[in-house]
C-alpha cells in the first residue's frame, strides 16, 4: 500500500528523535517543553573521588519514578575517566545533550540524554574551551537556540576572577566570547567576574552574577577564609546585558558574591532575584518605572555573622516561593515570595551535615538535595555526607523519600541535578 | 515518482493502525511523564538595538542537500542559501498548531510584505520552506500551498521538499531542528509531527547567523537582524550604512 509510506516516514522520524524532556524551573526559557508530571531520573553530576570507585568525575543516572521497581537507586553511571572537578551542567535546546563541565580541567563533557534517558552516553568532549575562548572554569550552560552559552569563573592569563562567556554551536564549535565588563557601565564600575546567567526574552535581558578565579576555588576553603587579600578578590557586581547585541548595559552593585540567578517565570513578573554567598543576603533585580534596572536587598538568610554561605536557590514555578540551601550549617530554607520586595521566610530544616544544589519539580512537590560545594570547600571527616536526597514538599514539610548514598555506593561528590524522563 | 496525498477514510484508519505498531516497534511504547508546555505568543517590551549597531553570530555553516520545488525541480539547497540573506524554516502543509507552522507562516508574511517595502531590501532577501514530511507534502501539494502566497520576484518565498528521508534527515540533524510524532492518549501516533519551531537567518555566504525559536520570534528584532546583515554586506563592499 503506496500511501503507507506517509506513515513510514513519520515512524522514522520518531525513531530519528528519540525524547527526552526536563526539568524544573531554572532552565533556559529556550528549551521546548518542560516536565509538569512526574520526571522519571536525576541526573548528578558528580566529582571523583581519588580512590573511590574508578575516582573519576561521573555523570550518575537515578531512578526517581515512584512506579519503578528501581525507584530510588542508581540505574546507570558514564566515567568520562578523568577528575577534573565536576560542577554544573546545562541541556541543549533541544534537551537531546546534556552539557555538563569541569572547573579543574575545563573540559565540556557532552552526554546523549535522549536516546534513551536511562542510560546516557558520552559522546563528545570539547577540549578547547581555554584555547578558544581564554577563560578556564566554565560554570553555567544555558541554552540558547541552536547553541550553548557557556559562563565561566576564570581565566587562563592570571588565573583571577576575571572571566567571561563563550558560545558554541550545538555541534561543539566555538562560536563566540564575550569578556565580562570591567569598565564603568550606568555608573557602577565592573569588576570582570562571572558566575551563573539567565535570560529574559521577553525584556532582551541576559543578567550575569559573579563570584571568584581558578586561584581561589581551587584552594581550601579555610585558607581562602584565612587570607585576607584572597577574600577581596569576590565578585561584587551583576551585569544587565543587552541580549540580542551582547552589550552589558548596566553594572549592579551586589556585594559578597551573587551567585545563582532566577527570573520570575509569572508572565508579566520583570525581576530576578539571587542570593550574595559572603553576605547571606537575598537580592532582587527589577526594572523600575524608567526602565531602568535596579538592584536591592531584599532579605537575610540566616544569621549572615555565622557566614552560613547560601549557595543554591529553586524558585517556584508562580515566582511566589524560593528554596534556599546554606552549605555552611546544611540549612534548606523556604521563603515566601509573595511580595518580592519583602521575602519572608516560612520553613527551615537542616537536611544534611552540608547542602548545596537544591532542585524542586515543576509543581513543587518534589524537592531533591545533593551535598557538594567544591572539591576542595566541602567539609571533612564526618561532615563530609556526599549524597543525594529526595523529599515530598506538602507545602508545611520536607518529608524524606529516598537517599542514595554516594560515598557508599563509590561514586563521589554529589553536585548539579537535571531531571529527565522518557516521552 | 511520488504518491498522491494520503487518501481519506478506511485507508487512512487502516494505515494508522499499521503505523501505530512501526513506532511501537521502532520506538517503544509511549509514556506520560511530560506534559508539555502550552506555546505562547513571543512577548516583546523592549525596543531592539538598531541595525547595523551590533554583529550577529556566526553559527555554523547552513547544510546542503538536494532538495525539490513545487514545479517538480531539483534544486541544490546550497544555491538557495549563498548570495542573498536567507530566513529558512521547516513546515509540513497540514500542521494546525497555532504556535507551529501557521504562526511562522503569518510571521513570515508579515516580515516579507515588510521588507517589500524597503527598496534596499528588494532583491537581496529570500524565504526558504522546507517540509517535514516529504511523503504527504509532494510537489504537487507544495503548489498549492505555495500558491496562497503572493509571487514577487523581489524577494522569493521557495517551498521545497525532500524525494525522501534519507534526504531529508541530515538537513535537520545537521540544522538541530528537532521533530517527532505525537501519541494519543493510548499511546497510538496522531497525524501531527512535534516539532521545536525554529527560523534560521542565513547571511549571502551561507553561514546561520541567528535561529529564533518561538521566544525569539519578535518581528521587529527579525527585521532589524536582517538589515544588519544588509548593512553588513554594504559595509564589506566598502558602501558604509
Amino acid at each position: 500500500m503506496k500511501p503507507s509510506r506517509h506513515f513510514l516516514a513519520l515512524a522514522v522520524i520518531a525513531a530519528f528523535a528519540g525524547g527526552v524532556y526536563a526539568d524544573e524551573t531554572c532552565n533556559s526559557p529556550y528549551m521546548s517543553k518542560l516536565i509538569k508530571g512526574q520526571e522519571e531520573f536525576v541526573h548528578v553530576w558528580t566529582l571523583g573521588v581519588e580512590g573511590l570507585g574508578d575516582g573519576s568525575d561521573k555523570l550518575v543516572t537515578i531512578d526517581v519514578n515512584p512506579r519503578s521497581r528501581n525507584y530510588g537507586r542508581v540505574v546507570h553511571s558514564v566515567s568520562v575517566h578523568a577528575r577534573g572537578e565536576a560542577h554544573h551542567m546545562g541541556f541543549t535546546d533541544d534537551r537531546r545533550y546534556l552539557w555538563a563541565g569541569g572547573l579543574g580541567n575545563s573540559q565540556i563533557y557532552v552526554f546523549d540524554v535522549g536516546s534513551d534517558p536511562a542510560r546516557p552516553r558520552l559522546v563528545r568532549t570539547i577540549g578547547d574551551f581555554v584555547e578558544r575562548s581564554g577563560y578556564v572554569g566554565p560554570h553555567t550552560y544555558y541554552a540558547m537556540p541552536g547553541r550553548m552559552l557557556v559562563g565561566a569563573l576564570s581565566n587562563s592569563a592570571d588565573k583571577g576572577g576575571a572571566t567571561g562567556m563563550a558560545v558554541y554551536n550545538n555541534k561543539g564549535e566555538f562560536v563566540a566570547r564575550y569578556d565580562m565588563p570591567k569598565g564603568e557601565v550606568g555608573g557602577v564600575v565592573g569588576d570582570g567576574y562571572g558566575y551563573d546567567l539567565a535570560i529574559n526574552p521577553a525584556k532582551n535581558a541576559l543578567l550575569t552574577s559573579s563570584f571568584t578565579g581558578i586561584d581561589n576555588y581551587r584552594r581550601s576553603l579555610g585558607e581562602v577564609v584565612g587570607d585576607p587579600a584572597a577574600m577581596k578578590r569576590f565578585g561584587n557586581t551583576m551585569v544587565l546585558w543587552d541580549h540580542k547585541a551582547m552589550k552589558p548595559v548596566q553594572i549592579l552593585s551586589v556585594p559578597g558574591a551573587p551567585l545563582e540567578i532566577r527570573w520570575s517565570l509569572k508572565p508579566g513578573d520583570n525581576w530576578a532575584i539571587t542570593a550574595a554567598a559572603l553576605t547571606s543576603k537575598l537580592w532582587l533585580v527589577k526594572q523600575d518605572a524608567d526602565g531602568k534596572w535596579q538592584a536591592k536587598e531584599v532579605g537575610t538568610i540566616g544569621d549572615p555573622a555565622k557566614i552560613p554561605l547560601p549557595v543554591d536557590i529553586s524558585i517556584t514555578a508562580d515566582g511566589r516561593g524560593l528554596w534556599v540551601n546554606t552549605f555552611m550549617d546544611g540549612m534548606t530554607r523556604y521563603f515566601d515570595l509573595s511580595n518580592p520586595e519583602q521575602p519572608k521566610q516560612t520553613y527551615a530544616k537542616r537536611t544534611g551535615k552540608q547542602v548545596n544544589m537544591i532542585s524542586q519539580s515543576w509543581d513543587g512537590r518534589r524537592v531533591y538535595i545533593t551535598s557538594s560545594l567544591l572539591e576542595r570547600w566541602d567539609k571533612a571527616g564526618e561532615d563530609n555526607e556526599q549524597f543525594l536526597r529526595a523529599f515530598h514538599w506538602d507545602g508545611k514539610e520536607l518529608t524524606p523519600a529516598f537517599e542514595v548514598d554516594f560515598t557508599k555506593e563509590k561514586l563521589g561528590r554529589a553536585h548539579h541535578m537535571k531531571f529527565s524522563a522518557r516521552s | 515518482m511520488w504518491a498522491r496525498p494520503a487518501a481519506g477514510g478506511r485507508a487512512v484508519a487502516a494505515l494508522r493502525l499499521v503505523a501505530g505498531a512501526l513506532l511501537c516497534w521502532l520506538g517503544g511504547t509511549a509514556h506520560a511523564a511530560a506534559d508539555p508546555t502550552p506555546a505562547h505568543a513571543p512577548q516583546m517590551q523592549f525596543v531592539p538595538p538598531a541595525p547595523g549597531s551590533y554583529q550577529l553570530q556566526r553559527i555554523q555553516r547552513a547544510p546542503d542537500a538536494v532538495l525539490v520545488d513545487a514545479q517538480y525541480r531539483q534544486r541544490r539547497l546550497a544555491n538557495l542559501t549563498r548570495d542573498k540573506v536567507t530566513l529558512l524554516t521547516f513546515f509540513y502543509t497540514y500542521c494546525t498548531d497555532a504556535w507551529g507552522c501557521p504562526f511562522a507562516r503569518q510571521l513570515m508574511g508579515g516580515l516579507r510584505e515588510q521588507l517589500l517595502a524597503r527598496p534596499q531590501a528588494a532583491g537581496r532577501v529570500r524565504f526558504v520552506s522546507i517540509s517535514f514530511d516529504p511523503t504527504h507534502d509532494t510537489p504537487e501539494v507544495l503548489r498549492l500551498h505555495a500558491g496562497q502566497v503572493p509571487a514577487d520576484s523581489r524577494l522569493p518565498w521557495e517551498f521545497l521538499t525532500a524525494r525522501g528521508m534519507r534526504e531529508l534527515l541530515p538537513l535537520l540533524d545537521d540544522l538541530g531542528q528537532d521533530v517527532r510524532v505525537e501519541y494519543d492518549d493510548g499511546g497510538r501516533p496522531m497525524r501531527t509531527i512535534n516539532h521545536m519551531l525554529k527560523l534560521f537567518l542565513i547571511d549571502r555566504d551561507g553561514v546561520v547567523r541567528e535561529i529564533y525559536a518561538l521566544d525569539y520570534l519578535h518581528p521587529a528584532t527579525m527585521l532589524n537582524d536582517i538589515e544588519t546583515l544588509l548593512v553588513e554586506e554594504r559595509r564589506a563592499l566598502g558602501g558604509g550604512r
